[in-house]
């Protein structure tokens, strides 16, 4: 097996000059995939070298127990998956499932670095960022079932839903790129309430070709706002290649044209998420603004459950299935022994146990009422009250650029209670 | 106070703002600048910048910040430069912020406020009305004060209304129509129409600038003997089912009158409420006056042909008069 081509000084001199960008990988992903006609066909094409990947890159922000937590949260994302597979193969889905296969590092590791009361608002594939913000593997199964006990009540599907309260969590919309002005306005909320906050998202690299991405994180950079945008630089958005997305094959590289830090990451490197991630959170809350977050990742299976993605060159998932970003952290649980092979089947058949009794609850759950779908069109008077927090020390309002007199939140995260 | 609809709209602003402090502005040139038609001068020096907020030329962010911040508690009340570029953020309204509280129980406490209508040779993209892409959206209210009295009082409930609030100004109005304004008045409840002028014998069934139209033309009418009824809706969603359906039945006659394009215009949607609810009432036809099926043309006698007219609308009510 040939090592990967690592990153060389030279390199990492070029990356250092560029105090606004850095980027944390150890390897770099050298191939490409070209448009050819075969036997007649138009079809993708890969040429590389199928590499084993480098270590992880040791982060220093991580104890063991967190370590741990986020390995259960990533046993926990592959296996509900594996049950909606079965779920929906049992006719038990109402619609598709969207799947994260290789892309749960990077879900939850992101998901992870925000504090309780920070706020987050998942994309399709971020199933992990659900677990680790505290909802069930129940409320991801009845949503996708349609029942009546999923967070929606049977009013919408998929990773659609949120809480305004102790989750803090903003339901996405089908629109891509629509979520990211969103959560900008969050951190603005927030700010005239005496708080900086992050407020995490991510998009894809299909999604980051949209109009609105761009006014967002211009109007984020422009408010000086703590938006962590995770670009997801997955390779395809639906059975488009990237490079005919986009003309620039490194999209961190379009933070500088906002003026704001972008880090680049392995994504399949749970570490350098979390650490690029971290340093996002931290830079919100210290009113240093926005941070574009590029992470390098492969989409592992068809856009949806019936897209087969014959479309993907065979020997690319083979360059990927050697980044599997679980197994990778597994062996850097294991080097650093903090996970015996007892202590991993223990964990491995726990997860299972549990995923089973969620599953089992989901069924459980009914149909909703098809009288419960003509309330709620309006909040009438009544039904929610909106109330705004504002902190005791009220900012000085005319402050430049809105930050300087705020209070930053201390961490807490909310898996961690 | 005499205020002009106009000075109307930024006394309700200021107000909502000295009572709330969850209540800021965001929008273009809001600021210093106090807005392309002034209706927020002079507040970025009483509120500062944090809450009178210059924003990017971008539509679709301004509406998603608006959005984000009205999660965390705030009102935001966003300003459109001319409510025709609201076509630019279609997206954030209709499916962000008008399906939250029906899909997810989160609501959405904004207004998005600006000028809308013709009549002053703005153009193809300064003159339109986008009522209806709206009003025919669940979830969103969408209210066009005529009266400075209303301006001030309507925009005061949707300043607190816990919905998303699509708040138009008839530009042609903000400097042609004043009222005496108590400082501190009292907040003018939405979905409910008003009888601007009331009368026996037909009903004028109108909002924004064409109320004055409607009202003025039933003036010259009384001359000939036609005592016509000009009810104005005010908001259009949610309608006042209720007010419509109690004029017709009391004058049994019916024009509805719009600036508007007439195809998909709120008149079909009244059309067909009165043969609900008042077919019985009905001594005539249904008649109604709308601007023409075509873009807001720019060459004044252009833009004359494409509105409703004072003469248009007095051969109408004639006609309706004589059943
Ligand atoms: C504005 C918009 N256009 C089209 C779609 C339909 N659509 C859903 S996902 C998708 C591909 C997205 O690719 P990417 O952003 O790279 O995310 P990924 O699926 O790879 O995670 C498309 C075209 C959409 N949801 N939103
Ligand atoms: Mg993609």
């Amino acid at each position: 097996m040939t090592p990967s081509p690592e990153l060389t000084a030279a390199d990492r001199g070029a990356n250092s000059e560029r105090e606004w960008f850095e980027d944390l990988r150890l390897e770099r992903h050298a191939f490409t995939i070209r448009r050819t006609r075969r036997e007649g066909k138009i079809a993708y094409e890969w040429s590389g070298e199928i590499t084993d990947p480098p270590p992880l890159r040791e982060s220093g922000k991580l104890d063991r127990a967190q370590c741990l937590e986020i390995y259960r949260f990533l046993l926990m994302n592959r296996i509900m998956e594996q049950q909606l597979e079965n779920l929906y193969k049992q006719g038990q889905v109402v619609g598709g499932v969207y799947f994260g296969l290789g892309q749960e590092g990077n879900s939850v590791a992101s998901a992870y670095a925000l504090d309780a009361a920070d706020w987050m608002a998942p994309m399709i594939r971020n199933q992990g960022s659900l677990l680790v913000r505290g909802f069930a593997p129940r409320d991801v199964m009845m949503q996708y079932m349609a029942k009546a006990g999923s967070p929606t009540g049977g009013r919408d599907g998929t990773s659609h839903y949120g809480d305004l309260g102790p989750r803090r969590m903003i339901s996405p919309i089908s629109m891509l790129g629509d979520l990211i002005p969103v959560m900008g306005g969050i951190c603005m909320g927030e700010r005239l309430q005496g708080r900086n906050v992050a407020a995490m998202t991510w998009i894809g690299d299909g999604g980051q070709s949209t109009g609105v991405f761009h006014e967002a994180v211009n109007f984020a950079a422009v408010q000086n706002l703590g938006l962590v945008l995770v670009v997801e630089n997955n390779l395809w958005a639906y059975s488009t290649p990237l490079n005919e997305q986009a003309k620039v094959a490194d999209l961190a590289l379009r933070a500088r044209g906002y003026g704001i830090p972008a880090v680049m990451v392995d994504g399949t490197d749970v570490l350098q998420v979390y650490d690029a991630c971290r340093g996002a959170v931290e830079r919100a809350h210290g009113g240093g603004g926005p941070t574009l977050i590029e992470s390098k990742l492969m989409r592992m299976k068809g856009h949806a459950i019936h897209d087969a993605a014959a479309y993907v060159p065979p020997d690319l998932l083979e360059f990927w299935r050697r980044r599997d970003p679980i197994l990778r952290f597994e062996g850097y649980l294991q080097q650093k022994s903090w996970l015996t092979a007892e202590a991993k089947q223990r964990l491995a058949a726990e997860v299972e146990q549990f995923m089973l009794a969620e599953r089992a609850a989901a069924e459980a759950s009914p149909m909703p009422d098809g009288n419960t779908a003509l309330s709620g069109v309006y909040c009438e008077p009544g039904c929610h009250a909106v109330q705004p927090r504002f902190e005791a020390a009220a900012p000085a309002l005319e402050a430049a650029n809105g930050s300087a007199n705020l209070t930053a939140v201390e961490g807490d995260a909310p898996h961690l209670r | 106070m005499l205020l002009t609809y106009v000075d109307a709209i930024r006394q309700a602003l200021a107000e909502e703002m000295r009572r709330d402090p969850a209540v800021f502005l965001l929008g273009e040139d809001i600021g210093i600048y106090g807005g392309a038609f002034k209706a927020t001068a002079g507040l970025v020096d009483e509120f500062g910048p944090l809450r009178v907020v210059d924003t990017p030329l971008a539509e679709s962010a301004i509406v998603g910040a608006a959005i984000g911040a009205a999660y965390t508690g705030m009102r935001p009340v966003v300003e459109m430069q001319f409510m025709d570029f609201i076509a630019c953020c279609f997206n954030q309204i209709t499916n962000f912020a008008a399906k939250s509280h029906y899909r997810w129980g989160a609501p959405v406490p904004m207004v998005i406020r600006g000028p809308v209508g013709g009549g002053v040779h703005g153009g193809p993209f300064h003159s339109q009305n986008p009522e209806m892409y709206f009003a025919h959206t669940p979830g969103l209210k969408v209210v066009e004060p005529a009266t400075a009295r209303d301006a001030y009082g309507l925009l005061k409930s949707a300043i607190r209304d816990n919905n998303p609030v699509l708040f138009l100004e008839h530009k042609y109005l903000y400097r042609r129509v004043k009222d005496e304004i108590a400082e501190d008045g009292p907040a003018t409840p939405l979905g409910l129409a008003a009888v601007a002028r009331p009368g026996r014998d037909l009903s004028v069934i109108t909002y924004g600038a064409m109320v004055h139209l409607a009202v003025e033309t039933a003036a010259a009418l009384a001359a000939e003997g036609i005592d016509a009824e000009v009810l104005d809706l005010r908001t259009l969603a949610p309608l006042d089912r209720a007010g419509i359906v109690a004029t017709a039945k009391k004058t049994n006659k019916v024009l509805i009158l719009h600036e508007d394009t007439r195809t998909g215009g709120i008149a079909g949607e009244i059309t067909a409420i009165l043969q609900e609810e008042a077919f019985d009432d009905l001594d005539a036809p249904i008649l109604r006056l709308t601007s023409a099926d075509t873009p807001v043309p720019f060459s004044p006698p252009l833009e004359a042909a494409f509105l409703p007219s004072a003469e248009g609308l007095k051969a109408a009510l004639r006609r309706l008069a004589r059943y």
